[in-house]
């Protein structure tokens, strides 16, 4: 049965367009109950033993969505019409929705009300669309019950006006809150949202009390003619991570960020929300005040005491002052209205409070979210008592302008507070990473184990592989110690001219993970494996990751190889790419590497090869380095863990040894001859990594810094930077270590692109002096690299290339997320070292050598080489500060250019890059607040 | 076949004729209708002879139009309905000259290419024969000139597919004093007669093979005689006088009844043609009300109504 | 944020499931002083066709002595989509699709039957609404079979696409504007052969193969429906007629 669906539309540039749409009716849409008679029950999924089938309505399905993902909802029916209205107001929402609806287990079943002929409605002349979607709800909750037969069908709504109407029709309607009450489960009303618009059924005749807080926000209609005649500017809101209070929104319209300053001004808006932000006039602009640490707040954060940065993203912002005189203030604002919301479910714990006499009644408590950007939000909970030392997920609902804080409600608890694998599990929360076990379809995408290399199959059946046998020649692999996932393994073999036959063979994951598998869409999602201080999460499952595609020692195992003729003075005349078979002789450990080649004695193959390639990696190295290469000592820290209690034991600086060089030299060649491969057969859809060069803006920390001690440093290209930092020696050998360490604060990112967005020029690896870089050489651990092999495949011809990677848009998009999940994982990693940092001092207060890097108003910050930590130390206590309206009690003297602190009297000086002792302890200021502090010690 | 407008009331009655029309229709084997590809049924081993409107497709025989199959003795063809005049020897044309020259006039006869008048086809003025010489070849105009409406008979068909017209007998020529109305040639039926004379109309009727219809006035010298003599463009008549009203009308009127004729698709015959005449006097349309949908729908009910009685 | 052209609960956008074609209606000979002229509506698409012909070549030079002359021309009326728009019948699309249009019925026409002739198609949009072409291929084909213009077979015609990596059949303009693939076949029934095969955008060989036995099944479907609508048409013509021999 056809029939026709006509409305008026406005097109882009304002002409009134009719739209006639076709809209067929059908019968042969199922109503999904496995008990029905007479529908279809190919796809049924609502029960016989269900207490109730549950009919939700859109307002339930946008506010309650935490209720709805607890497995006490099931058989439930979701109709078309409240998809389709989910789906338009809020996509996270409408994704999670599916995610229920997908789970078989949960019975939750998707009922086409509109295109069944009983239960579609043309919508009356007078009805706005709402009412007519209410309308439809209430018509197919009655055709539900009509047939299914009404002492089962229950039609779930907030909304007073839609269940009074629905009674009126004789449909059984409740609210969500006797819904859960009936249940008999009273924790699960925590998981019941207040909306404040929530209609309770005794209306609050009182007159609004409350003070208006925070400016309202401006209708939307009003935002767009703001927005269109430049009154207002629209952006995203990136909270300061180190002052919650301050924020940026990053505008076009503008030409720079805009500050916004102060909780007022950001008038609720969330890290993330795009806003609309009106400009304050040029008198409020905030000036150099934002040199040090904001204190206009009674809740003022502080530096924290963490790793060091390892690029400018890490590192706390700066605003560079115009030597010396006063700038003429930032662009400063105040948010008018929120376009598009971002909330998302937080980690953290419940403020210490007063604990109320007895329990189960309902109280109010403040969530402080891991995340120092946002703001607390206030939850009720009938179970405070279980809630208050723990680590929680908590979702937020509203925030009123009368409200002070937000509004939201308690999700799920993680664990107790300090305990490391809570706070673990805090930190991938936190960071958006995956670190449930693999799911069954994932697990089913393996081959059965136990694994082995049948010649057979692979060289005889898969002949259209070409894969070469290479089982003969002398494979080794070098790793960190204790390193089971092996995807790298290298040979050299001299040849009889001089000449050096030079191969680096990685892991062929690809032959194991098919494209669109479910395995492979898990793993590009995962992105990549994120490696904590205690444990690692693995992009794909331990069989492959560990066994069958691991090249260990003494088994043969498959690879794609990348072999190349190399001169004795290490130039690459020939490369060939080819799948392989190998046998790894030996899997060393950068340790075991270096002894040997140390260890003049041993004259064997295996150490022969190894001094060889040694030789060759130094070569190439300097020619990198007169490249143009950076060298930048980067402070990686290691901690040694003990077996039992997996408590930290000793942490220290990463050895970076020859031999550790000496594997990465070839990996690094391996990248860059598999990029020109690559690019040269798919110019526009190849996956390729870049370093983009920093902005001079960015290099003026270092700059200030170096020029204070007397070094020039030249930043007009990476090889004019790499010889001035060779040529930064002073007195102490330390000296160009620290140099190096303030000059990684100023890189940029790199990062995954596809080669059709951008051209050749910006396809540069600043930090490598390479125009043409991508990562081939750990696909175990890297999605990107997964995508790379595809695409050398079938640049050799081997294979075709699948769909997706022909599709830019959807390259570009694939590359945007590896992105995000190796700077999650980065960032994860760190935190997790942080915390373990904390956790080794919690129990050994340390006294230790420091060095200054950089000087405040109030003090400096000291980078501690042993355990490669930075922080601050105050010279001035926290309660001089805010008398005398300077953050500075007086006694002490701040030399900006010369980065000089000494005191009034003379007596003390401190200088940056001069060496202090300072005491590392944990405190704990405020409640379930631990951090480091640093101490001078006089 | 749509003829006036019919609103949903219309629809509904002509629906329902048209339905009783097929019922009744009476010996129709259902297997004599075929569509374009259809496969038709045909003996093999008896043999039989390919015709128009067939093609062999593999061992089969498939139509290449839409329409009734036909069997003549061990020929078979299919004849398309509503298709171009197809000419056969003999039959009487009406047709509109489109060119002049060459020796001859191109004459438009609804067929697939033009007829041909070639000059020595025609009888000459005061009806003498004599052999056609250069002369007679530029006084052509004279005779007939484009857009003159003429009755012929067809007198050769050719390989291919040219048409040969004749006007050698007093009654075909040139045409005067009437009204030309085009209907799909397949409705007239081939018969003994074409021209027809209503005496008590006072009107001539030509039924063309070719599906034009010429409705006249009688001519007035030719009472006995058979109609349309030999008028020429030259000898127009000078001062003839105008026609009546009544017989303007009536002209109209049976006008009128071949266009409703040709609408619903009904055979044209004189029987019919007066038969709708008469029926439109009887239920008092006037004239101008003959077009409408209501006279329309009562015809074919009125068919209907016939053919079930049969 | 990508449009769901398929839900998964396996419905359209607009309630049909992927293999289903849209609602179809035709009429034959709608305009009564052509030779031969068809309505023809597939969904909201709706098209009419005129045929002329065969005749007398209008110009002389263009004749072709062993086979008749084969003329189309498509246009869109200026109501037939959502904006009105006057486009002119030399704009390319148009010029295009009246080639294309053109050459598919002359492949079915048996031309060598009718020498010296012309035959004019005239194929006219008047609602828009994604499969144009099919549709006026359709028309055209019925109103050749109304002229009685002799054809090797009906050409039927119909449009299939590949959106959310599901084959769908007879796209609407929705669907169509939503960025897949869109191939249209023109297609013998009886003969099964194809007369027109016209695709945009790139596929996978897979894809494409899955499509195309799509589009094709969905051509036998719209056959099915024309030989009904025209021997309807056959049977109401003679028997209206009354007696059929001469």
């Amino acid at each position: 049965m056809l029939s026709n669906k006509s409305f008026v539309r406005k097109t882009r540039h304002g002409k009134v367009v009719k739209v006639v749409r076709e809209h067929y009716l059908r019968d042969d849409i199922a109503c999904g109950a496995l008990f029905c008679p007479t529908c279809d029950k190919s796809r049924a999924k609502l029960r016989d033993t269900a207490l109730n089938i549950v009919v939700i309505d859109t307002n339930v399905a946008l506010h309650q969505m935490d209720l709805l993902e607890n497995e006490v909802m099931s058989d439930v029916v979701v109709l078309a019409v409240v998809l389709e209205e989910v789906k338009n107001k809020n996509l996270s929402i409408y994704n999670r929705l599916r995610t229920v609806i997908d789970n078989p287990l949960r019975h939750f079943f998707v009922f086409s009300n509109e295109n069944h002929k009983d239960t579609y409605i043309k919508s009356l002349p007078t009805e706005t669309p709402n009412d007519r979607n209410d309308r439809a709800i209430r018509v197919a909750s009655q055709w539900y019950q009509h047939h299914l037969g009404a002492a089962k069908v229950l039609l779930l709504t907030n909304d007073n006006d839609n269940r009074r109407k629905a009674r009126e029709d004789g449909i059984v309607a409740e609210t969500v809150d006797s819904y859960v009450q009936t249940l008999g489960k009273p924790e699960l009303l925590d998981l019941v949202a207040r909306s404040d618009a929530m209609d309770v059924d005794v209306e609050d005749l009182r007159p609004n009390k409350k003070a208006v807080v925070y400016g309202e926000h401006k209708v939307m209609s009003e935002i767009t003619a703001g927005l269109h005649n430049g009154r207002f500017h629209q952006g995203k809101l990136r909270v300061n991570r180190y002052n919650p209070f301050e924020a940026y929104v990053g505008s076009e319209s503008v030409g720079e960020e805009i500050l916004i300053h102060g909780r007022q001004d950001m008038n609720r808006a969330f890290d993330g929300d795009v806003v609309a932000v009106e400009l304050l006039p040029q008198s409020s602009w905030v000036g150099s005040e934002v040199g040090k640490i904001a204190d206009r707040d009674d809740e003022e954060e502080e530096e924290q005491v963490g790793l060091v940065p390892a690029s400018a993203d890490d590192a706390p912002r700066e605003f560079k002052l115009e030597d010396g005189k006063k700038a003429a203030g930032r662009p400063t604002g105040r948010v008018v209205g929120i376009i598009k919301r971002n909330w998302r479910q937080y980690c953290g714990s419940i403020e210490p409070m007063k604990m109320p006499g007895g329990s189960g009644g309902t109280v109010q408590a403040l969530f402080v979210s891991a995340d120092r950007r946002i703001p607390k939000i206030r939850i009720q909970t009938r179970q405070i008592a279980n809630l208050i030392d723990k680590r929680i997920m908590v979702s937020v609902d509203s925030w009123e302008p009368t409200s002070r804080y937000p509004n939201g409600h308690y999700v799920r608890t993680i664990g107790d507070i300090g305990d490391r694998a809570t706070e673990s599990d805090v930190l991938l929360i936190e960071n958006d990473i995956n670190s449930r076990p693999f799911s069954e379809a994932v697990l089913a995408c393996l081959p059965p184990l136990p694994w082995s290399f049948s010649e057979e199959e692979h060289l005889k059946n898969h002949a259209h592989l070409k894969r070469e046998d290479l089982r003969h020649i002398r494979i080794f692999s070098v790793d960190p110690p204790g390193c089971r996932d092996i995807d790298d393994a290298l040979h050299c073999t001299p040849l009889p001219d001089g000449r050096f036959e030079v191969g680096v063979h990685i892991a062929d994951v690809t032959n194991f993970v098919l494209p669109n598998l479910p395995l492979d869409v898990e793993a590009s999602q995962r992105g990549t494996s994120v490696y904590m201080v205690e444990r690692r999460i693995d992009m794909l499952p331990k069989p492959l990751t560990e066994d069958i595609c691991s090249l260990r020692a003494d088994v043969e195992r498959l690879a794609f190889s990348c072999i190349w003729i190399m001169s004795s003075e290490a130039e690459i005349e020939s490369v060939r790419f080819t799948k392989s078979v190998i046998k790894s002789c030996a899997a060393l450990s950068y340790a075991e590497a270096q002894a040997r080649m140390d260890d003049s004695r041993m004259m064997d193959g295996l150490t022969t090869d190894l001094r060889n390639m040694n030789r060759l990696a130094k070569i190439m190295r300097l020619r990198r380095i007169e490249r143009g290469a950076l060298t930048l000592a980067s402070p990686e820290v290691k901690f040694e863990i003990d077996t039992e209690t997996h408590d930290p034991l000793d942490v220290g600086m990463y050895q970076v040894r020859e031999a550790n060089m000496m594997v990465e030299e070839f990996m690094l060649a391996a990248n860059m001859s598999v990029a020109g491969k690559i690019l040269k057969e798919f110019p526009s859809c190849s996956l390729l990594r870049r370093h983009p060069e920093p902005t001079p803006q960015m290099f003026e920390p270092l700059l200030r810094t170096a020029a204070a001690v007397g070094v020039n440093l030249d930043i007009s290209t990476s090889k004019a930077l790499a010889d001035s930092l060779d040529l930064a020696v002073g007195d102490d050998p330390y000296f160009n270590k620290l140099i190096r360490i303030l000059a990684t604060r100023c890189m940029t990112q790199a990062v995954y692109f596809c080669s059709g967005e951008l051209s050749y020029p910006e396809y540069l690896h600043y930090g490598l002096a390479a125009p043409l870089y991508t990562h081939f050489t750990s696909p175990i651990r890297r999605y990107a690299d997964v995508v790379v092999h595809r695409l050398l495949s079938a640049a050799l011809g081997l294979s075709s290339l699948p769909e997706q990677l022909r599709d830019m848009p959807h390259l570009t998009s694939l590359s945007d997320n590896l992105n995000y999940r190796h700077r999650n994982a980065q960032m994860a990693g760190r935190a997790s070292v942080e915390l373990h940092t904390v956790i080794f001092f919690k129990k050994r207060p340390t006294d230790e050598e420091a060095r200054i890097v950089k000087i405040r108003s109030n003090g400096f910050i000291v980078f501690i080489p042993k355990f490669g930590i930075e922080g601050p130390v105050y010279l001035v206590g926290k309660e001089a500060k805010g008398s005398s309206g300077s953050s500075n009690d007086g006694m002490w003297e701040v030399d900006d250019e010369h980065q000089i602190i000494r005191s009034t009297d003379g007596s003390r000086t401190f200088k940056v890059l001069n060496t202090v002792r300072i005491r590392i302890e944990v405190v704990e200021p405020q409640p379930n607040r631990q951090k480091l502090q640093l101490t001078l010690i006089m | 076949m749509s003829g006036p407008h019919l609103d949903a009331d219309h629809e509904l009655r002509i629906a329902k004729a048209q339905r009783l029309l097929r019922d009744a229709a009476g010996g129709m084997h259902s297997r004599a209708f075929v569509n374009v590809g259809d496969v038709i049924p045909v003996d093999h081993e008896a043999g039989y002879l390919r015709g128009h409107g067939t093609q062999p497709v593999k061992e089969e025989l498939l139509a290449t139009v839409c329409g009734v199959v036909e069997r003549v003795n061990k020929l078979v063809s299919v004849r398309p309905l509503r298709a171009r005049y197809n000419a056969e020897t003999g039959d009487v044309v009406v047709g509109r000259v489109t060119e002049v020259g060459g020796n001859r006039w191109k004459v438009d006869v609804n067929s697939r290419k033009d007829a041909e008048l070639l000059l020595a086809a025609v009888n000459l003025p005061g009806g003498i024969q004599r052999r056609r010489t250069a002369i007679d070849e530029l006084n052509m105009r004279d005779l007939y000139v484009e857009n003159d409406l003429i009755s012929a008979e067809v007198q050769s068909l050719h390989q291919d597919g040219s048409l040969h017209l004749h006007t050698r007998s007093l009654k075909y020529g040139k045409l005067r004093n009437g009204q030309l109305v085009r209907v799909a040639p397949y409705l007239i039926k081939r018969l003994k007669q074409h021209f027809h004379q209503l005496k008590d109309l006072g009107v001539d009727l030509i039924l063309g093979c070719n599906g034009f219809i010429w409705i006249s006035a009688a001519s007035p010298g030719n009472k006995d005689n058979l109609p349309g003599s030999v008028a020429t463009s030259a000898s127009a008549v000078v001062g003839e006088s105008p026609l009546q009203f009544e017989v303007r009308e009536r002209i109209c009127r049976l006008a009128n009844s071949v266009r409703v004729l040709g609408a619903l698709g009904l055979l044209i015959s004189p029987d019919s043609i007066m038969q709708t005449y008469e029926a439109s006097l009887l239920w008092e349309v006037p004239v101008k009300d003959m077009l409408s949908a209501d006279f329309y729908v009562k015809l074919a009910e009125k068919e209907a109504e016939q053919r079930m009685k049969r | 944020m990508t449009t769901e052209y398929v839900s998964p609960e396996g419905l359209r956008l607009d309630g049909r499931r992927p293999h289903e074609m849209r609602h179809m209606h035709a009429v034959v000979g709608v305009v009564p002083s052509a030779d031969g002229s068809a309505l023809f509506h597939m969904g909201n698409t709706k098209v009419m066709a005129v045929v002329y012909g065969p005749h007398e070549v209008s110009n002389r030079t263009h004749q072709l002595h062993d086979r008749a002359l084969v003329r189309c021309e498509y246009s869109m009326a200026t109501f037939s989509t959502g904006e009105r728009r006057r486009r002119g019948k030399t704009d390319r699309r148009s010029t295009e699709l009246s080639l294309v249009i053109g050459q598919t019925m002359e492949a079915a026409i048996m031309t060598h039957l009718l020498p010296r002739t012309q035959i004019d198609i005239y194929v006219q949009v008047l609602q828009a609404d994604g499969g144009t072409r099919a549709a006026c291929i359709n028309a055209a084909s019925i109103a050749l079979a109304d002229a009685g213009i002799p054809m090797r077979d009906l050409v039927v015609s119909c449009a299939a696409g590949y959106l959310n990596s599901t084959p769908l059949l007879d796209l609407n303009y929705q669907e169509d504007s939503g960025g897949g693939p869109d191939l249209v076949v023109g297609y013998f029934p009886k003969l099964e052969k194809l007369s027109l095969l016209q695709m945009d955008s790139k596929v996978p060989i897979e894809t494409f193969e899955k499509v195309l036995e799509l589009a094709t099944e969905g051509a036998k479907a719209v056959a099915t429906f024309m030989r009904e609508k025209l021997l309807e048409n056959t049977k109401t013509l003679a028997s209206a007629r009354g007696h059929l021999k001469l």
